[in-house]
């Protein structure tokens, strides 16, 4: 198996290396990270419906779609990946997808430990400190004959610019995206105070790695995986590939297993309805409603939301919570009912934002 | 017949992908076996092929995703998509809730079924090779 140390490199092809290693069947660890920023969308996604392209276009941001699963992110410097490639029929790596995901983030989590911040592997997906924040984000597919795990160690990261890549409805649910992404999102630079030496990172994560690879050998950028690269870059990078729609409708935007943020738009005879939710492990946590409707008494809109928290996201709670609501506080909402309100939260979020 | 807690229709077709046939008249209906949905977990997209296509035994023509990794199905046999089943799009847990009726995945029309049945499996070759698979990736239950 091969390890290839690649420092940081011109941001498309920090993602085209493991494509490219796939499909010619070599088992490699790779670690890098991209030197310009790009964006990166999961296999299925449908770009157009997930990222702000014009935000992206105007600020000389590359989009690319990858062949692995998972969300939409922003990759930078302050990030360094592990890609691991092996081929299915490799005894020394695990297949089960549970065993996969947990097996294979043993090197991030303690590389993390050595640095001071305690992190584990917590189903779907994550890596989390122990306060329960996510520190890194990983993911895989099936490419040819070989299987590849990807994650990334955070450095630092731009929550700002990963608020504004994405595709929302309104500047409100950006808001709360950004928002949430700071309250269950951490890094290093957080936990630590300071970003530690890149170097001491990469070769701490590359020795964990090489407890479960045993000894790699070093590879560099040679031209045979440069002209694989070029070749691919060029599918990669088509329309076809980039704008591939699929039946995928974003549902909201996922911060960490467990959390996420959801919008909802009813139009109701007597007005739009649109809300904001954040939602934890099935409950709301937060919600905000706005819209052009009447609501009397005028303030109790927000006392509403207070009392919707901590409801389960399931219609009959919801709608119930909403008809005490009306009931107990005298609300008048001309063409606006309790059924409105309960189709805007819980159902409107299936339709993705106009 | 189940093998070690896993669920194998008898007059089904397997390959070593983990996929299944079922001859129905002139066509063959495919889709993912028990064992490697329970593996997956929760399957929340399947990108099905398009009706028309070209397949060729072996060789990837489907995708699905569980738990941010993506899979691919595989052609149980050579021949041409004639149906997918559209149900998967907006209900993919269909094929964890089961695999082998409501979660099929595209039907084939052949073009060499005798031939190609041979090269799948049926009986004690199904059993040696799902006991091999279930030791290969610690699955023993």
């Amino acid at each position: 198996m091969y390890l290839l140390d690649l420092g940081k490199i011109p941001g498309q092809q920090s993602m085209l290396i493991f494509h490219a290693l796939a499909r010619m069947g070599v088992e490699a660890l790779v670690v890098v990270s991209p030197k310009n920023p790009l964006v990166s969308i999961g296999y299925f996604q449908d770009a157009e419906r997930e990222i702000d392209l014009s935000f992206c276009r105007g600020n000389g941001i590359p989009f690319m779609r990858r062949e692995v699963g998972g969300g939409a992110t922003y990759l930078d410097e302050n990030q360094i990946f592990y890609q691991l490639i092996w081929k299915r029929s490799n005894p020394r790596f695990p297949v089960q997808m549970n065993q996969i995901f947990g097996e294979l983030s043993i090197p991030a989590c303690e590389t993390y430990r050595t640095f001071g911040i305690e992190a584990s592997f917590r189903e779907e997906n994550d890596i989390v400190t122990r306060k329960g924040k996510k520190i890194a984000g990983e993911g895989g597919g099936d490419i040819g004959e070989c299987m590849v795990f990807v994650g990334g160690i955070l450095l630092d990261f731009d929550f700002g610019t990963m608020s504004k890549i994405l595709r929302v409805p309104d500047e409100k649910f950006r808001d709360k995206v950004y928002k949430s992404m700071e309250e269950n999102l951490t890094t290093m630079k957080r936990e630590l105070g300071d970003i530690p030496p890149r170097e001491e990172v990469v070769q701490t994560l590359i020795r964990e790695f090489k407890k479960m690879t045993g000894n790699l050998r070093p590879r560099e950028l040679d031209d045979r995986l440069l002209e694989r690269m070029k070749t691919l870059e060029k599918w990669f990078t088509s329309d076809r590939f980039l704008f591939k729609k699929t039946r995928k409708i974003p549902k909201g935007i996922k911060i960490k297993g467990g959390v996420e943020i959801r919008y909802g738009i009813h139009k109701a005879k007597g007005g739009l309805i649109r809300t904001v939710e954040e939602l934890e492990e099935e409950k709301i946590n937060e919600i905000g409603i706005s819209g052009d409707f009447q609501f009397y008494p005028k303030n109790d809109l927000v006392t509403m939301e207070v009392e919707l928290r901590k409801t389960e996201f399931e219609e009959k709670k919801v709608h119930h919570k909403i008809q005490r609501f009306y009931d107990e506080h005298h609300i008048q909402a001309p063409g606006v009912m309790p059924d409105d309100f309960t189709t805007a939260i819980v159902q409107s979020q299936s339709e993705g934002p106009e | 017949m189940e093998i070690e807690g896993y669920s194998f229709p008898d007059d089904l077709y397997y390959d070593k992908e983990h996929g299944w046939c079922r001859v129905e008249g002139n066509l063959v209906v495919t889709g993912t076996n028990d064992f490697a949905q329970k593996m997956a977990g929760e399957i929340v997209y399947v990108q099905l092929p398009l009706v028309g296509k070209a397949v060729t035994q072996g060789k990837p023509c489907a995708a699905l995703e569980s738990g941010k990794w993506v899979g691919r199905v595989y052609a149980g046999v050579s021949g041409k998509v004639v149906e997918v089943n559209e149900e998967l799009e907006d209900n993919p847990k269909l094929i964890n809730q089961g695999p082998y009726d409501q979660g099929w995945i595209f039907k084939i029309e052949p073009s060499d079924l005798e031939g190609e049945l041979k090269n799948l499996m049926q009986g004690d070759d199904l059993v040696r090779f799902i006991k091999s698979e279930i030791i290969r990736v610690g699955a023993e239950k």
